[in-house]
């Protein structure tokens, strides 16, 4: 049903059109037109200088954008139709726009641009986000040659990140992530990657890929699917990582919504997480991402009092999520001094695998399950700030591999907790 | 068969361009001659085409397939005497088909009498006939056009110890067109062919008549005025006569050659011939819209003239770095088909001997703007010999039959100038006129079919050409018009299936009549077009308003 | 006169031997009716618990919070709850019936009110149970989301909500049952009014910081918030 709905007519009718191509990029946008004009400009630039003789076409996924968002993509085709030869492509190269059914979101933007690799029957699929206004013509080198030449399925993407950005994926998801499907992916849900025409057939296969659309979390979902069945993985270094210039700091809740919701909800979907293996790392073509330095300026002060009032005002609620030993930990935490806080990896494991099983269970309605992890995790993120303030790039990694390896330890803990052995 | 009085005779051509050596031996030498040729004007009849150009049959060391010329008003022995071409100029007269033959303007061989006085000293009267200097350092910087054979466009003569200039090999002195004495002899030569009854002249290697310093020694304006005069001179004393420029060129470099209809009364489209087989291979019809784009207006009375292969090598000059790589990738993979900047296959192999390709590049051929020139032995799919060296694996003789030399001769085969195709696929046995003639349809009768279908209408020779842009970049269509009359051609490139939707409102209410078939199809209405095309198909309709 | 009097007794005697003998097999039929009526209500209460156990009722109440709600007042699961419920009603509906064939006069037309009565109880008990769930989670998603917030006295904004929802859904239960109507209503005006009246207050002066940058972020973008880390947790 999702199906008919998110690809429609007008849609079937451009691919139709574009015919079988090799390489397609896809570009799912909503409200995006300040920054578009530029990010197709790269895309084209990429795909003539790299893939001069594939067929390839850019197709952007809209959401309903009443910014002329579609029109600046479609503006920018190499056809005929213009009337102004360009000698420096071989080919045409189409840029298509279309909207796809239902509103805007991200899983259906994703899923509307999957199908048409799918029906295209092309062998190498890229997605770039619209917000990676930094984006050079390169990135589609690094993401596609790793697929058209080297056979790897799905290529996600690795940047010099300073070490105080994303703290939620460098303390939560990637090392979850890394303990329960034993890869060791960087950017799990990333901004931009690569995928193999196998792995898009293949997901379209699996009976959940309609609905997983119609939720947050596709691109989790996606990274999980290729984990676990076995696809070729790599991570392509591509630079740093900016947002677009307006868009505002992502709120905690809806980052915890965005990224731990869906983790939480795949450790259901995809079980495979229940064998133990040990983590293996994936390939970094293209050189080691490095962790910046620049001075920042971040407001702890804050996370360390949203930690403690949310401590003390969510006991009732943490006392049905949590243990009563983590619990108690968490209170007594929440009762020393600024100077004296720590949250400690293991608390924060055992704490984020708790939450887990709740979730698993239902305890409680599941957003407000997620919601209620949002002021531990400013807790931690306090607690990781102040450890590496003046750590540089090395030590910071390291900080970071020891709780990969915490986590990992605990994993037959959540094992535990999710048979309701504990 | 009168010919036609039309002056404009040339816009409605059918041009089959012949090698005299190549195409029938009546004199049992192993060589073709003039007769032989006679002989043959049956054929060229019954196949559908009114024009036959012949390459150079002059006297030559022919150590450049004849474009050596050692003397302008003679005919070279191997192929007969000056009678003989009278003899055969008549006939083909007498069919209704008109000869167009080749005028080495720019340089002759050096074994020409002109070059033998020029060069035997300094105080020649003919020493200013050639272009001579004492460095090898003038026209700096001007391109070398063989570049495979030359490293200078400077020779060393050791009678005369002084440079001489030359564009081509250097067995090709150039001549000195800024030498008045020249350019009145080399008209007196061209009169004496079209008082003998000559329709006109290919003018081989125009652009480099002239030289100057400080420029690349192309297209200069010096050239146009030479030209210009000569031209003044043949609509004074021969109208109805024609000029045909062989400049190759980029599109925008032609029109000066077209001049206002005051130069040349037609030129090779040479940028547009790489790109159809580019369009073909990537089936994308980008290259060809977007070189004829490019392609100037020109004035009413000229005329472009189209080819897929000739005497030459698939030339991919005119085409940028990117390109070329891709054409040898695709079509010449086996380095030793690559000479001088380009392919030297025959149309049958570079197609991979695919019935439809074939079919296809002709059906563009006929159908874009201008006057279409089939080479010798494309029409029955012969094939090539990379192996003769230079160009002469596409000038291999003429395959008439399974017998004997394939009927080309009666020598021993030793003796043939060229030695015969003889692999299973495009050997003569396989591939021959005889055998082809026995069945409606292979390649020779399909093509006498499309001659005759593009002879039905002026419109393919006169008309104009609006490109429709269909959102399927892998078919190309256009409609050709001229007056009332219009044609929809619709070309799929590609070697699958394809849907297209046409936008033909400005034709609204038009029956589609497809010309072959002469079927009506559905009449054009509000909604875009929708037509179907097997691989590599194509459609020409008649659009009739009833 | 005596034998009057011993003749008139025996009458009455009679008559009231008649009367007990009219009235004794419609108490037996009544008996009889409700002991049937008992049986039938815990066959439908069978029913209903497996039918709830099929759709998974108990999951659904999870997922609102129903159950939580229960747990905490020591009530047994949803479905439980409400298969009992069911047992009651349908048991109730079988004894009025039984009361009715009784032919107390004067008993009918209250037993016909007490049947009318029945849906309206029902729909009240339902306001209740939905408005005590509903409270439940939207003062729980009120406290998530004003911890998260960073604003002041996060508990009282969701007592706040729980009792607003609260009041709201007993007042009308209280209304569809016709009991004390104009009372509640004055009753339930005065207090949802002062309760409001107290929030704005409390807002508008405790919360104006808050309200500010909230409508500073909704309305003028070009200022950045400032309370929140340039760092994106992602």
């Amino acid at each position: 049903m999702a199906e008919e709905s998110i690809l429609t007519d007008d849609f079937l009718h451009e691919l139709m059109n574009v015919g079988e191509v090799d390489v397609l990029v896809g570009l799912p946008t909503y409200n995006d037109a300040a920054s578009i004009g530029q990010i197709v400009q790269a895309i084209r630039a990429g795909l003539v200088k790299y893939f001069p003789r594939q067929r390839a076409v850019i197709i952007n996924a809209d959401g309903g954008s009443h910014d002329m968002t579609q029109e600046l993509v479609r503006a920018a085709s190499i056809t005929d139709l213009q009337h102004t030869p360009n000698p420096h492509a071989l080919r045409t190269l189409h840029s298509i726009s279309v909207r796809y059914g239902g509103g805007p979101s991200t899983g259906r933007g994703l899923y509307a641009i999957l199908a048409a690799a799918d029906l295209l029957h092309s062998s190498a699929c890229a997605v770039i986000s619209a917000d990676s206004t930094n984006i050079e013509p390169e990135w589609i080198a690094h993401l596609l040659q790793p697929v058209c030449q080297d056979g790897f399925d799905l290529v996600t993407p690795a940047y010099h990140r300073h070490k105080f950005d994303g703290l939620l994926v460098r303390n939560l998801v990637y090392p979850m992530i890394r303990a329960l499907y034993a890869k060791q992916i960087r950017e799990p849900y990333p901004s931009e990657f690569a995928l193999s025409g196998r792995l898009a057939t293949h997901l379209f296969g699996q009976d959940g890929w309609a609905t997983v659309a119609e939720q947050d979390g596709a691109k989790l979902y996606l990274t999980i699917s290729a984990i676990a069945g076995s696809f070729k993985l790599a991570q392509a270094l591509l630079g740093s990582k900016t947002r677009a210039q307006n868009s505002p700091p992502a709120d905690v809740v809806d980052a915890l919504r965005e990224g731990v919701g869906p983790l939480f909800f795949s450790l259901d979907q995809q079980p495979a997480w229940r064998s133990s293996m040990p983590s293996e790392p994936v390939p970094i073509l293209g050189g080691r991402p490095e962790v910046t330095l620049e001075p920042l300026r971040i407001n702890r002060k804050r996370l360390y009092d949203l930690f403690r009032s949310g401590v003390s005002e969510l006991e009732p609620l943490l006392s049905s999520i949590v243990s009563q030993a983590t619990l108690q930990q968490l209170e007594e935490l929440a009762s020393r001094a600024e100077q004296e806080f720590c949250y400690p990896d293991e608390l924060w494991v055992k704490t984020v695998y708790e939450f887990a099983a709740s979730y698993h269970r239902a305890v409680l309605n599941r957003d407000h399950i997620i919601q209620a992890l949002a002021p531990l995790y400013r807790g931690r993120a306090y607690t990781f700030l102040v450890e590496n303030r003046d750590s540089q790039s090395e030590e910071v990694e390291k900080n970071v591999e020891a709780l990969c390896l915490t986590f990992e330890k605990f994993k037959p803990y959540l094992g535990e907790l999710w048979d309701g052995r504990k | 068969m009168p010919l036609s009085q039309d002056p404009q005779w040339y816009k409605d051509a059918l041009i089959y361009q012949v090698h005299v050596r190549s195409f029938q031996d009546s004199s049992g030498d192993g060589i073709g001659d003039f007769r032989g040729l006679a002989q043959k004007l049956d054929y060229v009849q019954e196949l559908g085409v009114d024009t036959l150009w012949l390459m150079p049959f002059f006297p030559s060391p022919l150590r450049d397939d004849g474009y050596d010329i050692a003397d302008y008003r003679s005919v070279h022995p191997n192929y007969g005497t000056l009678d003989d071409f009278k003899g055969f100029l008549e006939a083909a007269h007498a069919r209704g088909i008109r000869v167009i033959i080749e005028m080495v303007l720019n340089h002759t061989s050096d074994q020409h009498a002109w070059f033998q006085q020029s060069r035997s000293s300094r105080d020649n009267p003919r020493r200013d006939w050639y272009v001579w200097s004492d460095k090898d350092t003038k026209y700096q910087g001007t391109r070398i056009i063989f570049l495979d054979t030359e490293l200078s466009n400077w020779a060393w003569d050791p009678v005369s110890k002084q440079y001489y200039w030359h564009r081509f090999f250097s067995h090709q002195p150039d001549l000195n067109y800024d030498n008045p004495e020249v350019r009145e002899e080399m008209w007196e030569v061209m009169r004496f062919w079209l008082r003998m009854g000559v329709d006109g002249f290919r003018l081989d290697a125009v652009p480099y008549l002239i030289e100057r310093e400080g420029t690349n020694c192309e297209n200069l304006p010096e050239t146009h005025a030479v030209i210009k005069d000569y031209r003044a001179r043949l609509d004074r004393e021969f109208p109805g006569k024609m000029f045909l420029a062989e400049a190759n060129q980029w599109p925008e470099d032609l029109g000066p050659y077209f001049s206002s209809g005051d130069e040349f009364h037609m030129a090779f489209n040479f940028p547009l011939m790489p790109r159809m087989f580019m369009g073909l291979k990537l089936e994308d019809r980008k290259p060809i819209t977007e070189i004829l784009q490019r392609t100037p207006q020109i004035p009413e009375i000229c005329q472009w003239c189209l080819f897929l292969r000739n005497h030459d090598e698939l030339t991919l000059e005119m085409v940028t770095d990117m390109e070329r790589d891709y054409m040898y990738d695709e079509y010449a993979r086996d380095r030793s088909m690559r000479l001088n900047l380009g392919i030297r296959r025959r149309l049958a192999p570079l197609l991979d001997n695919d019935r439809r390709r074939i079919e296809l590049m002709n059906g563009m051929l006929m159908s874009l703007p201008g006057t279409p020139i089939a080479y010798y032995g494309d029409e029955i799919g012969m094939g090539d010999n990379v192996n003769l060296g230079d160009r002469n694996g596409v000038r291999t003789p003429m395959q008439w039959d399974g017998g004997w030399n394939g009927g080309f001769s009666t020598a021993d085969p030793e003796k043939l100038y060229s030695p015969l195709m003889l692999n299973p696929v495009y050997g003569y046995q396989a591939v021959n006129v005889s055998s082809q003639k026995r069945f409606e349809h292979s390649l020779l009768s399909w093509m006498k079919r499309i001659l005759k279908v593009r002879k039905s209408s002026p419109v393919f020779g006169r008309g104009s050409i609006e490109f429709l842009y269909p959102a399927n970049h892998r078919v190309l269509a256009y409609v050709r018009s001229w007056g009332k009359e219009a044609i929809l051609v619709v070309n799929n490139l590609s070697s699958s299936a394809q849907a297209v939707e046409l936008d033909l409102r400005g034709y609204k209410g038009n029956i589609l009549i497809e010309m072959f078939g002469r079927n009506i199809f559905p009449r054009v209405g509000d909604l875009p077009y929708l037509l179907t095309m097997g691989p590599y198909q194509f459609y020409w309709f008649r659009l009739r308003k009833l | 006169m005596w034998d009057k009097f011993v003749v008139e007794l025996s009458q009455a005697w009679q008559e009231l031997i008649r009367g007990v003998a009219q009235f004794l097999p419609r108490l037996l039929v009544t008996l009889i009716i409700v002991v049937i009526g008992g049986l039938a209500a815990w066959v439908i209460e069978v029913i209903v618990r497996s039918i709830l156990r099929l759709v998974k009722f108990d999951r659904f109440s999870d997922d609102s919070g129903a159950s939580q709600f229960l747990r905490r007042t020591a009530l047994p699961s949803s479905t439980e709850l409400l298969s009992r419920f069911v047992f009651w009603v349908s048991w109730i509906g079988f004894i009025l019936v039984g009361v009715n064939v009784l032919g107390i006069v004067g008993l009918e037309p209250h037993i016909s009110k007490l049947f009318a009565y029945l849906p309206r109880l029902v729909a009240a008990v339902c306001l209740i149970f939905f408005g005590l769930l509903a409270a439940s989670f939207f003062s729980r998603a009120a406290l998530l989301a004003a911890v998260n917030a960073g604003s002041p006295s996060p508990k009282l904004i969701s007592s706040a909500v729980r009792i607003l929802i609260t009041v709201l859904s007993v007042s009308m239960a209280f209304e569809e049952l016709g009991l004390a109507e104009q009372t509640v209503l004055i009753a339930f005006g005065l207090i949802f009014g002062a309760l409001l009246f107290g929030l704005a207050l409390a807002f508008g002066l405790g919360g104006q910081e808050l309200a500010k940058r909230f409508l500073e972020a909704r309305f003028l973008r070009e200022t950045p918030r400032e309370h929140e880390d340039e760092l994106s947790p992602l």
